[in-house]
């Protein structure tokens, strides 16, 4: 397989705060590639440094096999769609698609304009050439974007959180769109993100990114189910979590007590001891409601209902364990079952043995 | 309510007209009635435009006139090239913390008279100045020179005179032009030079326009610099419309001298605007 873009050991330092601590990774041709993190974790700096704007303290950046650092961003084979998008306002789509290919020494008229016709039709813009860019909506202005830069067949396309300033039907939207449009012109994206769904839905790999460093690289089903780490757990998706105590272990399953007083049977997981601190992860819908009295091998234990979060299908329930006053959040599914649910009801609630996630604690939580 | 709203915007609006109206507009009806009146033979005041024609057949007269034009163009492209670097280093390239300190740095000289700034130069630049002081001391120079009176002193002056109208109205462009967007261009493959006049100068126009208005209009109708920096050689057309009003006493010729120079502002303002596409409604703006 191809590989479009190599990163080695990328370290970049702001005076005493590094952005970026020894981020490597690689792209394969025609992937849809995500980094996801919150705000401030680096993933902009990362990005700025792959389009030559800002320069690593240290480590190796490769585009297709060829180093290149200390390359001006005009000079390396990688377009930006900015996270403002950045059209130029004084010229129309056509002009702000041709730039690129002008400044490469494109001349001839003709095929200029047969050239900006192709990519606009690619993302959806026939007949918009003449248009001034303030006539345009965030969507059209956002395939303008990417027209811009798709039409200089970048061999990677950078894009900084560009589906931010939509509002959330229009994002919603541009999410489907843009993974069609990828795999339609089979380009390599990386595409920078604080939003989990967007990179859920389009990407073929992940990096989670927290405080500079790559916590798991992986594909978007393997990040949700199987976190390697409890940033990555908390991080994507939602999660329930308690930190506890392990007090067993047998064959394949462990029995952690919980901090509120819990007793947990859960797979087994490395090679921690009893006594060993861990924290306990559980998705919302991994909990049944109501769980039927012959189903083995699951955890029970009685909660009050707080409140009803309705919300179509991804509804939930907000509860709380007997005398305690933490709150879980549990799936409520919407086929009518749980109608009679009312707050301040209690509930017998339950989760299979295997659908708990635990971690030795390394740290104390914050 | 609505009453009271409109006799609050026609108190507000009272001095405006009156201003206008009794500075402005009677006093240039006058001016340009004036203007077309002369003594005859006999010295009797006469309808007529010697006063129009009497321009055209003297040649010293609209060869100031013509210089007068040419040197506050130069003047304006100058404070464009210079004021253009200087408003883009303020707003793109300063740390935002200077940002504030360096716009009151180019404010400052204005706080000071124009007539004291021009003297300034004069203490800098005479025979017995500043600099020829400093070039004899260094061994130089061996005889002082004559650093006034001269053309490229009195553009100079007019340059440093009207800066600060070509920067400000730049640096309030400027400001609005998001630097994702310069990046753009580079990411794009553009270079330094293509940025410029692709992305930079195309987007502050407006502002170059408005700069460059102002700065012509104040260069053409100045009068203290070119003639303490220039001299009796300055030759600027306004030093021929004081010379007919105070010296000559012929306030008939110097109103027709002053509607021609009104006449050609206007017009290589029109054709400016025309040639960069631009509105003057927008401009003013």
């Amino acid at each position: 397989m191809d590989i479009d873009l190599t990163v080695k050991t990328v370290t970049k330092k702001f005076q005493d705060f590094t952005a970026v601590d020894g981020v490597s990774f690689d792209i394969a041709r025609g992937h849809f590639f995500s980094i996801l993190g919150p705000s401030g974790c680096g993933k902009t700096t990362l990005l700025r440094m792959i389009a030559g704007f800002d320069n690593p303290d240290a480590g190796e950046i490769e585009i297709r096999g060829e180093n290149v650092l200390g390359l001006p961003p005009n000079k390396r084979p990688v377009n930006m769609v900015f996270q403002h998008l950045a059209l130029f306002p004084m010229m129309n789509v056509a002009e702000n698609v041709a730039f690129g290919l002008r400044r490469r020494g494109e001349k001839d008229k003709s095929r200029l304009s047969a050239r900006v016709s192709a990519m606009l039709q690619r993302v959806g813009l026939q007949g918009f050439e003449t248009k001034q860019i303030g006539q345009l909506s965030g969507g059209q202005q956002q395939r303008v974007a990417i027209a811009r830069s798709l039409v200089l067949e970048p061999a990677v396309l950078l894009l900084d959180e560009p589906l931010g300033a939509l509002d959330l039907k229009l994002r919603e939207h541009m999410k489907v769109e843009l993974k069609k449009l990828q795999s339609e012109v089979g380009t390599t994206f990386m595409y920078i993100t604080h939003d989990q769904s967007e990179a859920l839905v389009m990407s073929d790999y992940i990096a989670v990114m927290n405080r500079g460093k790559f916590e798991q690289i992986d594909t978007p089903s393997n990040l949700y189910n199987r976190p390697q780490t409890p940033f990555v757990a908390r991080f994507v998706g939602d999660n329930n979590s308690w930190s506890g105590t392990i007090r067993e272990r047998n064959h394949d399953r462990m029995t952690v007590e919980t901090d509120d007083g819990h007793r947990f049977r859960v797979r087994k997981t490395s090679s921690a001891s009893p006594g060993a601190a861990v924290e306990l992860f559980l998705r919302p819908e991994a909990i049944l409601i109501q769980p039927d009295p012959g189903l083995k091998e699951i955890n029970r234990f009685s909660v009050v209902v707080r409140s009803i979060l309705f919300d179509g299908a991804s509804s939930r329930l907000l509860v709380s364990p007997l005398h305690s006053s933490r709150e879980l959040i549990v799936s409520l599914p919407q086929n009518r079952q749980f109608d009679h649910i009312k707050p301040a009801d209690q509930l017998e609630i339950g989760w299979s043995e295997a659908a708990g996630i635990t971690f030795e604690q390394t740290e104390p939580l914050p | 309510m609505n009453k009271h709203i409109r006799w609050g915007f026609y108190i507000f609006l009272l001095p405006v007209l009156l201003w206008l109206v009794l500075l402005i507009v009677l006093p240039h009806i006058d001016l340009l009635i004036m203007s077309f009146r002369s003594e005859n033979d006999l010295g009797e005041l006469t309808w007529g435009v010697s006063n129009y024609g009497e321009f055209f057949n003297e040649s010293i007269y609209w060869l100031t006139f013509v210089r007068t034009a040419a040197f506050s163009l130069l003047v304006t492209v100058i404070t464009l090239v210079i004021g253009l670097p200087v408003a883009f280093y303020i707003t793109k390239i300063a740390a935002v913390k200077y940002k504030g300190p360096l716009t009151v740095l180019v404010l400052l000289p204005f706080w000071v008279s124009e007539l004291v700034r021009v003297y300034g130069w004069m203490i800098l630049l005479r025979e017995s100045g500043v600099i020829n002081h400093l070039l004899l001391k260094m061994g130089i120079l061996h005889t002082p020179v004559e650093m006034l009176y001269n053309d490229a002193t009195m553009i100079m002056g007019l340059v440093y005179t009207t800066m600060l109208f070509m920067v400000v109205p730049l640096i309030s462009v400027l400001d609005s032009l998001d630097s994702e967007m310069i990046e753009a261009a580079f990411d794009l493959g553009a270079n330094s030079i293509s940025t410029l006049f692709k992305i930079i100068i195309p987007y502050a126009t407006p502002g170059i326009v408005s700069g460059s208005i102002v700065v012509f209009m104040l260069t053409l109708g100045n009068y203290l610099t070119p003639n303490i920096l220039g001299g009796k050689n300055s030759l600027w057309f306004t030093e021929q419309i004081y010379n007919q009003f105070i010296a000559s006493f012929n306030w008939n010729q110097g109103s027709a001298f002053g509607f021609l120079l009104l006449a050609l502002s206007s017009a290589i303002i029109w054709a400016g605007l025309k040639l960069t596409k631009q509105d003057l409604k927008q401009v003013v703006q």
